[in-house]
């Protein structure tokens, strides 16, 4: 079964070679819901120099990723970050994600966490506010699927919250 | 009377389906005629019609021309206050066959002048909060005083000219028109304070570092001409900031005065070297001319250190020429560390160069010069043998941006010398992109205001050749990594973009302004339809070929889209047409797979169908010639004992065989045991070859490759028949991910459920 795509080198390019136009401050977040597995799987792509930007201003300037002086601590803020900045409900009620674990590639940090023992639902409200402290330009889009079903969010500072139905007959 | 019956009997087969469909359809409304929508069509619709100035083989025509602007210019470089005055005479020569009224020159600094209205086009909204900085700017009406100040437009008799500023563009009244074949001298005297380029990310201005000195990286200084074409009259389109520049080649003689303790570089030859080089940077130079494997440097870490300390009160004057160039820029900087070595091109020698503060190294020392060569090398064998005598690579601060053989380059290692491998790939890569930029557009001079894809594809397209390049000349440079890890070109790095969201898709042909997502569209999309055709396509030999004929037909010209799609077709007798429609037309995307196989064995028993048609028409069994019939495995007519047949027993097969063929020739038939009806279906837009890769049982492998021609009557699905001796176990289309297929899934028969990009990752995790 195909995943959804997203568009993470492309639709974000964080230095234009040759045109150094403004960078683009955008991530991707994809959530896909697996009934079989009453599993909630989450991937957020993100920038790896926004993202030792806002960690090293909020945690610890010596803090590094994906270099030879990344230590485990850098992690640990990692995980803390995101876990305080992606926050997600289903029929109303927030679900606690677990953190997974985390990958290079490239230039961006792929983050990955779930959700278990959740039961079929109706909506979903995803808040994604990370990198918001860092920058009022970020936008942070949100890929959902459910069964067959695919929803897209564009979050960003002014709208930190979005709200997805999924109808029944797709279940 | 019997050929014509048996004609009729095939005739019949082949009909039948196309009958029972139009007496289904008999009951439905008439559908409405079309125009021709085929995705084979011709693009007569969206090119021009080929005329005296451009032929239709994609060359110059006949009367192409193109305009000639010269440049005298003195600038001036107050270092304490970051300011640039300057004074300039430009010289236009209309080759044009009109009569032009007025000249258009560009002021491209007036898009951080007060007034900018590139601020006013980009919508934003209200933030719950705002930096400090940004409010004030935002605001409050401070900010940088940036823009051209111009003091006087005047004649080459002294007299003042009529002018009219329309934010960065300049109107230059002349007193009677210029006819073809006309020079007009005219000079403009100005100033501007030159901005912090890393706070803005202009292309050029200053950093500060942390001793306080600055490093100027300088560019569009000063007032230039705007192109006039028979394409476009006066490209004189607004400058917004994002979408880049068009600019008519010329000779330019500039003489720039900076404080004598500063280095200096830039476009052009430099006129007064022993006036400005010390003795024993005379002797390295001679050195470096003669180093064709290692950079010789010519200013020294220690001596840009030791430079840094002081602040002359005195001046020099630099002094550049340079012919057939479309534009100028330098750098400088009383911190810079300087080397360069020899490269062969052709039978010249060219100096490859790099400009760098000590806070670039170890990383610039190391590897610069030698990117800068290896690229040179790489463009050359894909285009021309790179014309100008050198190309400098200066060391700025986030800057990614290039000018006639200078450019300026990011990629800064950590305070204590350290650096990831994204921050040594990042200024491999941009070196090499920048460096690039001397082909295109700096000597295949396309108009970057309107058509970016023309110099930032093509050249991306390029750079992705020069980095697998270089990955081979220096292992080293790249280990543990066995070939260059490219980002962009690839087929499969682009697929995530081709599959977004349509809504905020544009074709590549869209002006640079327009676009969604600048990268992508303008940089990695045309790379990567670039290297398709190349590698899929048209193949290297009659691609290159094609390529090399556009790079020299439009080597210091003004080439459009047009003249490129012509070239590759006229150079290489592949239509073309369908491709550049899709690709750089649509906002289309690729989706082929598999939708089913049948599988089918050899009788001579009559079927099913064949029996329906034949009652149908009220034919007899022995009005029909001799026939082999197929039968689909599980359908009415199947029994098992098919499965163990061979051709030997089809009676008919066998009586044809002994009554036309040759007994020699009957030992080279085939002899296939099984028959496969495979259809093929693309659910995306874009047709593209079918590369199907057949398994059979015995584990062997066969590759064929159905040209996209074979979607011409059908752009939903088409069928093939395999007959093979062996059995089929799988078919895979587009095995090794080079059409950029967005959605795979559909791919392989039979089908096979792939791990998701998360379950993946988990049982990675686990097994840790």
């Amino acid at each position: 079964m195909k995943f959804f795509y997203l568009s993470i080198f492309l639709l974000a390019w964080p230095v234009f070679t040759a045109a150094t136009a403004h960078k683009f401050y955008v991530s991707t977040t994809k959530i896909e819901y697996v009934e079989e597995k009453q599993s909630l799987q989450v991937i957020s792509k993100i920038f790896i120099d926004d993202m030792e930007d806002v960690l090293q201003k909020r945690y610890d300037p010596k803090l590094s990723l994906d270099t030879q002086k990344e230590r485990p601590l850098d992690e640990e803020y990692l995980k803390k970050y995101v876990l305080q900045k992606l926050k997600i409900k289903v029929d109303g009620k927030e679900i606690p994600l677990h953190y997974l674990g985390r990958e290079y590639e490239n230039d961006v940090v792929k983050i990955f966490m779930e959700a278990s023992s959740i039961q079929p639902f109706k909506t979903m409200e995803v808040g994604n506010s990370l990198l918001f402290d860092l920058t009022t330009q970020q936008q942070n889009i949100v890929h959902a699927k459910y069964g067959d079903e695919r929803q897209s969010l564009v979050l960003d500072a002014d709208n930190p919250n979005g709200l997805l139905n999924f109808n029944e007959t797709s279940k | 009377m019997r050929l014509f019956k048996y004609a009729s009997v095939v005739l019949l087969f082949f009909f039948a389906g196309t009958v029972i469909a139009q007496d289904s359809e008999d009951k439905t409304e008439r559908k409405p005629g079309h125009y021709n929508n085929n995705r084979f069509k011709q693009l007569y619709e969206e090119f021009s019609t080929p005329n005296m100035y451009r032929s239709p083989n994609g060359a110059p025509g006949p009367n192409y021309y193109q305009q000639q602007a010269d440049y005298k210019i003195n600038i001036e470089l107050d270092d304490k206050n970051a300011r640039i005055y300057g004074e300039e005479t430009i010289t236009y020569t209309n080759n044009s066959p009109d009569n032009l009224e007025y000249l258009w020159v560009q002021l491209d600094q007036n898009v951080r002048a007060k007034d900018s209205k590139s601020p006013l086009i980009e919508p934003d909204g209200a933030f719950p909060a705002e930096l400090a900085s940004d409010f004030v700017g935002k605001y409050m009406g401070a900010g940088f005083d940036g823009g051209f100040k111009i003091d006087w437009v005047k004649d080459s008799n002294g007299n003042p000219l009529p002018h009219t500023v329309n934010r960065t563009m300049m109107r230059v009244e002349m007193p009677k028109s210029l006819k073809t074949g006309e020079k007009y001298s005219f000079s403009v005297k100005w100033w501007y304070n030159i901005p912090d380029h890393t706070i803005d990310r202009a292309r050029s201005g200053y950093e500060v570092f942390e001793d306080g000195n600055k490093g100027y990286v300088i560019a569009q200084f000063y007032p230039r001409m705007c192109v006039y074409s028979d394409v476009e009259g006066w490209q004189n389109s607004q400058f917004w900031g994002r979408d880049e520049f068009a600019l008519p080649f010329g000779t330019f003689d500039v003489s720039i005065t900076v404080p004598s303790d500063h280095v200096l570089d830039a476009t052009g030859m430099l006129q007064n070297r022993k006036e400005v080089f010390s003795k024993t940077m005379m002797d390295r130079y001679e050195r470096a001319k003669k180093s064709y494997n290692t950079p010789v440097v010519i200013v020294t870490q220690e001596e840009a250190e030791a430079a840094s300390k002081g602040f002359a009160t005195t001046k020099k004057t630099w002094k550049f020429h340079a012919d057939m160039v479309r534009d100028f820029g330098f750098a400088t900087s009383r911190r810079f560390i300087w080397d360069m070595m020899a490269v062969k091109i052709g039978n010249r020698d060219i100096m490859a160069v790099s400009v760098y503060p000590p806070e670039g190294n170890p990383l610039w020392g190391e590897w610069s010069t030698k990117v800068v060569a290896s690229t040179l090398k790489s463009y050359s064998r894909m285009t021309f043998d790179y014309p100008y005598h050198k190309a400098i690579s200066v060391h700025a601060k986030n800057q990614g941006m290039e000018y006639p053989m200078i450019c300026w380059n990011y990629g800064r290692p950590d305070k204590d010398g350290s650096y990831s491998e994204r921050t040594k790939y990042g200024m491999f890569g941009v070196i090499i992109h920048e460096v690039g930029h001397n082909f295109f557009p700096m000597i295949v001079n396309s108009d970057e205001r309107q058509w970016t894809w023309m110099d930032e594809g093509i050249n991306t397209f390029v750079q992705y050749v020069a980095e697998q390049d270089f990955g081979q000349s220096y292992p080293e440079a790249i280990a543990p990594n066995k070939t260059y890890p490219s980002q962009r070109g690839p087929a499969k790095n682009i697929v995530d973009y081709m599959a977004g969201d349509q809504d905020r898709l544009a074709p590549i042909m869209t002006k640079g302004l327009n676009t969604y997502n600048f990268g992508a569209n303008a940089y990695s999309k045309p790379a990567t339809a670039l290297n398709i055709l190349r590698e899929t396509i048209m193949g290297r030999d009659l691609f290159d070929y094609s390529f090399r004929t556009y790079a020299q037909r439009w080597m210091f010209k003004h080439p459009t889209p047009e003249d490129f799609f012509r070239t590759m077709e006229d150079a290489s007798a592949i239509d073309l047409d369908w491709y550049w429609r899709e690709w750089f037309y649509t906002t289309d995307y690729v989706d082929i797979g598999v939708e089913g196989v049948k599988k089918y064995y050899v009788t001579s028993k009559m079927n099913k169908e064949v029996k329906e048609l034949i009652a149908a028409r009220g034919m007899k069994e022995s009005d029909l010639p001799p026939l082999v019939y197929l039968v689909e495995e599980g359908s009415e007519d199947f029994d098992e004992d098919m499965k163990s047949g061979t051709l030997n027993d089809v009676v008919t097969l066998q009586e044809y065989i002994m009554d036309n063929i040759d007994p020699l020739d009957r030992a080279t038939l085939k002899n296939p045991k099984y028959f496969y009806e495979v259809t093929f279906e693309k659910p995306g837009g874009i047709p593209m070859p079918i590369i199907a890769e057949y398994t059979y049982s015995d584990g062997s492998k066969e590759r064929i490759t159905y040209p996209a021609q074979i979607w011409r009557k059908n752009d939903q699905s088409v069928g093939k028949v395999v007959a093979s001796e062996k059995e089929i176990v799988k078919i895979v289309v587009d095995p090794d991910e080079e059409t950029a297929d967005i959605d795979t899934s559909n791919n392989t028969w039979p089908k096979e459920e792939k791990a998701g990009e998360f379950e993946t990752f988990k049982n990675k995790i686990k097994g840790e």
